[in-house]
């Protein structure tokens, strides 16, 4: 069966008249200034899938610009119904390489956001040079503690000194910190970048011998030890450069508001569980009485302790939590203090006086 | 056969039509369902096939136009963008926060930089999405092509956003024209150029209107919102300290109708009286535009632009977004019926050319979200 057709070359626009046939596997045509050509069929790919009404277009493999088209709706049945390939329309192809790229997506993401969330932070976080864990450090308590007044006494400093000493005593690789009290109502205490260790007054009012403050500084010191503070940060960083990459917004604002800094320092229950190891242990080597970091444990646990984050002076610290936040597994982690073994006589951290100086230390 | 020379049309006049083929409805669910399967990662190539389709229905003395554009080509391009700027970027942001911390006023200065290179950048994505398109886009077997530097029209593009910020608005004309000539003098098809020469004064009666109705518009929500603030209080006066639960619902219906014409007229109104702009800059650009010497018209009403734009934003809403392909469509038949050339061209003589072709496709373009289809 021949029929009219035409011709481009893909060279020129100029469209030239062919006369076509189909030989059963290769579309043959020539035209007056075409001469005969032979596209084999299996070769044949269709522009758009084939639409009444609408001519209907082929390339070839061997001249992937030039056209045939059709007008012949006959031919075209005829010739579609015989050879599937020329129906157009989806292919599997293309959706085996969408597939392809979604499953690499996927897991290039997961892959990146294991590490960045779970490898790299710990091992960033010790390679982080002293002077820039002081200044990020300072920026955070800063932004923490907003305009509440740092706590300082001549005899209260002298106490804090003698706590520290006392916590140092048999432990000789305790990492070097700062501890302040700052005049806050809540009841709080954390540690930032840099070996700041931050206590509140409101802990300090909560606090009923120093063996319980020793045993908080303790485990604050252990996150120190552990640098879980500059771990966080840079695994906030990673999280806010996976979201940006993956919401589609550039730059964004890092970690600059209040929120979330709250969460920079909400560690996880592993972080807590390093920090309490590293406090029953020092506590142990400096011959101090666990039991005061129980029983602190356990009043912050005793229901309407909970700081009220509603309150008017409340500030970021209030969101982050206390020290023994109320995830689950806190009784747990209560319960693995135990006291010093018998026969070993604990050490008075503070004498009353010095404790004294400490628990007036904001006035 | 006799070796005489091939019979040679004549030059003939372009008509442009649009004719419509079934399976757009089709091609949009499927388009649909697999980019949710695929996390928006099938997009390009949703993009494609939509294109594909749009194309083909668009006649050129009956023989359709046909885009060869890929999703991979789409993909790979995002992909380039994605990996080699948006990442370092994001990167850089992250990393100055890390190392001055998280209050340090650089990274204030980073993010306006930031922003600033998106200015620069976004005249360089709009050129190169149009070249690709125009490379993509054959007729009689001939693509389409932009020739000139997509440097230049960046420049040109950030300069335009700072003119027409800096006045106001008022120097858009002016702008848009310039612009319009920049790319529309690099435009081809295979060796035949587009032409542009014109002048932005006959816009300007148009812009003064659109934009003095626009104020009149910005101030009558301001009056409807700040009487509905006063027939609150006058509310509350009347009852005095008395709180009645009626005093809460009436000022509540006070706010609620405030809300509800501010909605109305930025999502509505507005677009509708830029319409009217539109249109005129529409025809005013086609008659500038020359093809082979020929010149174009396009005979785009006030009223039916505002059409245009309003079904399609009522589409977009009704379908929640997922309607899009249905408003290209719309947009291109818009143009396509109402498009001529007035003139004859000699098309046999066309032939392809050689100028550079872009491996890949649109992705800075992507990124930014510029308009187009």
């Amino acid at each position: 069966m021949q029929i009219a057709a035409v011709f481009f070359d893909g060279e020129f626009a100029r469209d030239r008249a062919v006369t076509l046939d189909d030989d059963g596997s290769n579309l043959v045509f020539a035209g007056p200034d075409v001469p005969q050509t032979h596209w084999s069929i299996a070769g044949l790919h269709p522009i758009d899938p084939p639409s009444p009404g609408q001519p209907f277009r082929l390339t070839h493999d061997l001249k992937p610009g030039a056209r045939l088209v059709i007008r012949d709706d006959a031919f075209v049945h005829s010739l579609v119904s015989r050879n599937k390939h020329l129906k157009g329309g989806y292919s599997w192809k293309h959706l085996r390489q969408v597939a392809a790229w979604t499953a690499g997506g996927i897991a290039a993401a997961i892959i990146l956001g294991y590490a960045t969330m779970a490898i790299l932070p710990q091992k960033v976080a010790f390679m982080l040079p002293e002077n820039w864990r002081n200044r990020v450090g300072g920026q955070i308590v800063k932004s923490l503690v907003a305009n509440a007044k740092q706590c300082h006494t001549v005899d209260g400093d002298a106490a804090k000194l003698a706590m520290i000493t006392v916590l140092a005593e048999g432990n000789s690789d305790i990492p070097p910190i700062s501890f302040e009290f700052y005049d806050m109502p809540l009841v709080n205490a954390f540690a930032a970048p840099g070996g700041k260790i931050i206590f509140t007054r409101g802990i300090l009012e909560k606090a009923d011998r120093p063996e319980e403050i020793a045993g908080v500084l303790a485990h604050e010191i252990g996150h120190v030890a552990h640098r879980h503070p500059e771990a966080q940060l840079v695994r906030m960083t990673g999280l806010q450069v996976l979201i940006s990459v993956v919401s589609g917004s550039g730059g964004g604002d890092f970690t600059s508001n209040v929120a979330a800094l709250a969460a920079l320092l909400r560690y996880s229950r592993e972080a807590e569980r390093e920090a309490d190891a590293y406090a029953r242990n020092t506590m142990d080597m400096a011959n101090v009485d666990p039991m005061g970091l129980k029983t602190f444990f356990e009043k912050i646990m005793k229901p309407g302790a909970e700081n009220k984050p509603n309150d008017k002076n409340a500030s970021a610290l209030d969101r982050i939590g206390n020290v023994f936040s109320t995830h689950p597994g806190t009784e747990d982690r209560i319960k693995e203090i135990q006291p010093l073994p018998a026969g070993r006589t604990p050490v008075a951290v503070l004498t009353p006086e010095q404790w004294k100086a400490l628990k007036s230390i904001c006035g | 056969m006799t070796d005489m020379p091939p019979p040679h049309s004549p030059p003939e006049r372009l008509n442009f039509s649009y004719v419509p083929r079934q399976g757009l409805l089709k091609l949009t669910i499927v388009n649909f369902l697999l980019s949710v399967i695929t996390v928006g990662i099938y997009r390009f190539w949703a993009k494609t096939n939509v294109r594909k389709h749009i194309w083909s229905c668009v006649h050129i003395n009956g023989e359709p136009i046909e885009y060869t554009g890929t999703g991979k080509e789409l993909f790979m391009g995002a992909l380039v963008v994605f990996l080699f700027l948006v990442l370092p970027i994001v990167l850089a942001g992250a990393g100055i926060g890390l190392v001055y911390g998280p209050q340090s006023p650089l990274i204030i200065t980073y993010q306006i930089l930031f922003l600033l290179l998106i200015y620069v950048l976004w005249g360089y994505a709009v050129y190169k999405a149009r070249k690709y398109q125009l490379t993509r886009t054959h007729w009689r077997g001939i693509r389409g092509n932009l020739v000139g530097s997509a440097m230049t029209y960046s420049l040109l593009y950030f300069g335009s956003l700072m003119a027409k910020s800096m006045s106001l608005g008022w120097a858009t004309p002016v702008m848009n024209t310039v612009l319009q000539e920049q790319i529309t003098n690099d435009m081809r098809f295979g060796d035949a150029a587009f032409k542009f020469k014109g002048r932005a004064g006959p816009l300007y009666p148009t812009y003064a209107l659109c934009w003095f109705l626009t104020l009149m518009a910005l101030i009558a929500v301001i009056a409807a919102i700040a009487s509905a603030a006063a027939g609150s209080t006058a509310v509350r006066d009347f009852f005095g300290e008395t709180a009645n639960p009626n005093d809460i619902g009436i000022y509540a219906g006070y706010i609620a109708i405030a809300f509800a014409i501010f909605l109305l007229v930025s999502l509505l109104v507005i677009p509708m009286l830029w319409s009217i702009y539109v249109a005129k800059e529409l025809r005013t650009f086609a008659n500038y535009s020359r093809f082979d010497g020929a010149p174009f018209s396009l005979d785009a009403s006030a009223a039916s632009v505002i059409w245009l734009v309003v079904v399609n934003i009522l589409i977009l809403i009704f379908t929640l977004g997922i309607g899009w392909p249905y408003i290209n469509q719309r947009t291109v038949k818009f143009v396509v019926d109402r498009l001529s050339l007035d003139g004859l061209i000699d098309v046999d003589r066309i032939a392809q050319s050689q100028a550079s072709v872009d491996k890949r496709g649109e992705g800075l373009a992507d990124a930014f979200d510029v308009g187009g289809l």
